[in-house]
């Protein structure tokens, strides 16, 4: 869930918190798929942030792309494994996609350990 | 010396675990071009866990046949006779596995994940290359170890030695064999192989995974697996023993004429197959 200020809203966004106005009566509901007329609606009743469904760009980022230390450390195994081969393009070639596919799996488990 | 510890393996060998007799029957039969499909079938219906390994495996995605198979002979009918055979001799190969699996321990797993990695590769390999016995390639795939597997467990103190030696000069198992015991796991599952009546395709893939230049006529075959064998290394599918990566066999990858582009999808696929594939393992009856 991220927090955004009014401005920003578009509709077709998701509320993953339910927004009431001054007086705690509810306006919308958590669910609700906003529209341009409910944005409207929220601007008159004077709120000024609410949160909606999905990540930060600092969180996208963190989520596709692996930290240093876990890329240092594919890497580092890899050219120990490669190093007598690497004379040849191939293994070259082997090494580059191994090294992606052992970073991109070290992602899929960890996300996998942030939603259990 | 190395001689003697040869003679000592052979006598090993000849005292390792035989294939159930209903695989060696099915083997006779399938070698003789005079039986049928009910012959082999009425072999396979005797023997009920058989009968319902290869019901489940022919229904199974691996296949992804549109409709159920309910009968043997359907699954013959279907599979063809070399295919039924190679999957009996997988499942009696996970039964070899998996009975002795409290002896060898971590090694021993590791080193099943590496063979049943290798198999999946060599799987996908093949399928890139249209190669028509897939089944044959995957028992290729699954057995080019089988030597390893010969030395944990019938020659414990020499493999520790060997594992030891792996470890302290990080080198390729088959150099600390050649050092330690004066010959290759390749060579012992060669012998096994042969002891076993197995297809000369399969000999020659498990004899010479490290050398398919030498494997004659089943050049492609040993070269699938050897190329199966390195890019199941270099992501870490299980482990074969050492922390190295064999090095490419100029001739082999040349007969494969695979483009520099096709490694990363086949290593994505191996990878993901891989996961699946432990599931049918795993539920064996």
């Amino acid at each position: 869930m991220i927090f955004l200020a009014l401005k920003d809203l578009k509709p077709g966004m998701v509320l993953s918190t339910p927004v009431h106005n001054f007086h705690g009566i509810l306006l919308l509901s958590k669910g609700t798929k906003l529209t341009q007329k409910n944005i409207r609606i929220l601007k008159s009743w004077g709120v000024n942030h609410i949160g909606v469904a999905g990540r930060s760009k600092k969180d996208r980022k963190k989520a596709t792309v692996p930290d240093k230390a876990t890329k240092r450390s594919v890497q580092a195994n890899l050219t120990k494994k490669f190093s007598d081969v690497l004379d040849d393009k191939v293994m070259v070639e082997i090494m580059r996609v191994a090294g992606n596919r052992l970073k991109k799996r070290s992602l899929n488990k960890k996300e996998l350990n942030e939603r259990q | 010396m190395s001689d003697n510890n040869l003679k000592k393996i052979i006598g090993k060998v000849t005292d390792l675990p035989t294939l159930p007799r209903t695989v060696l029957k099915i083997t006779e039969l399938v070698n003789n071009p005079k039986s049928s499909a009910k012959d082999l079938a009425m072999v396979v219906t005797d023997d009920q866990i058989l009968t319902a390994r290869l019901l489940r495996l022919v229904n199974s995605s691996f296949y992804g046949f549109p409709q159920k198979v309910s009968t043997v002979r359907g699954a013959i009918v279907l599979l063809g006779f070399d295919a039924i055979r190679s999957l009996l001799l997988t499942t009696s190969m996970f039964d070899l596995f998996s009975n002795k699996k409290k002896k060898g321990g971590f090694e021993q797993e590791t080193l099943w994940d590496h063979s049943l990695g290798c198999a999946v590769g060599a799987k996908v390999i093949a399928d890139y290359l249209r190669y028509d016995k897939v089944e044959e390639i995957f028992v290729a795939g699954l057995l080019h170890d089988i030597g390893k597997i010969v030395e944990m467990l019938f020659l414990p103190k020499e493999f520790n030695r060997v594992t030891d030696m792996v470890v302290e000069k990080n080198i390729l198992m088959v150099e600390a064999e050649k050092e330690v015991l004066g010959y290759t796991h390749a060579e012992i599952g060669k012998l096994l192989a042969e002891q076993w009546n197995l297809p000369s395709k399969l000999v020659n893939v498990i004899s010479h995974h490290h050398h398919p230049e030498l494997a004659g006529r089943f050049l492609q075959e040993a070269a699938i697996v050897h190329l199966a064998d390195i890019l199941c290394r270099s992501v870490n599918i299980g482990s074969g023993g050492d922390n190295k990566i064999p090095p490419l066999n100029r001739e082999a990858w040349d007969s494969l004429q695979l483009e520099l582009t096709t490694i990363e999808p086949i290593v994505e696929e191996m990878d993901r197959e891989f996961g699946d594939i432990g599931l049918f393992i795993d539920h064996s009856p």
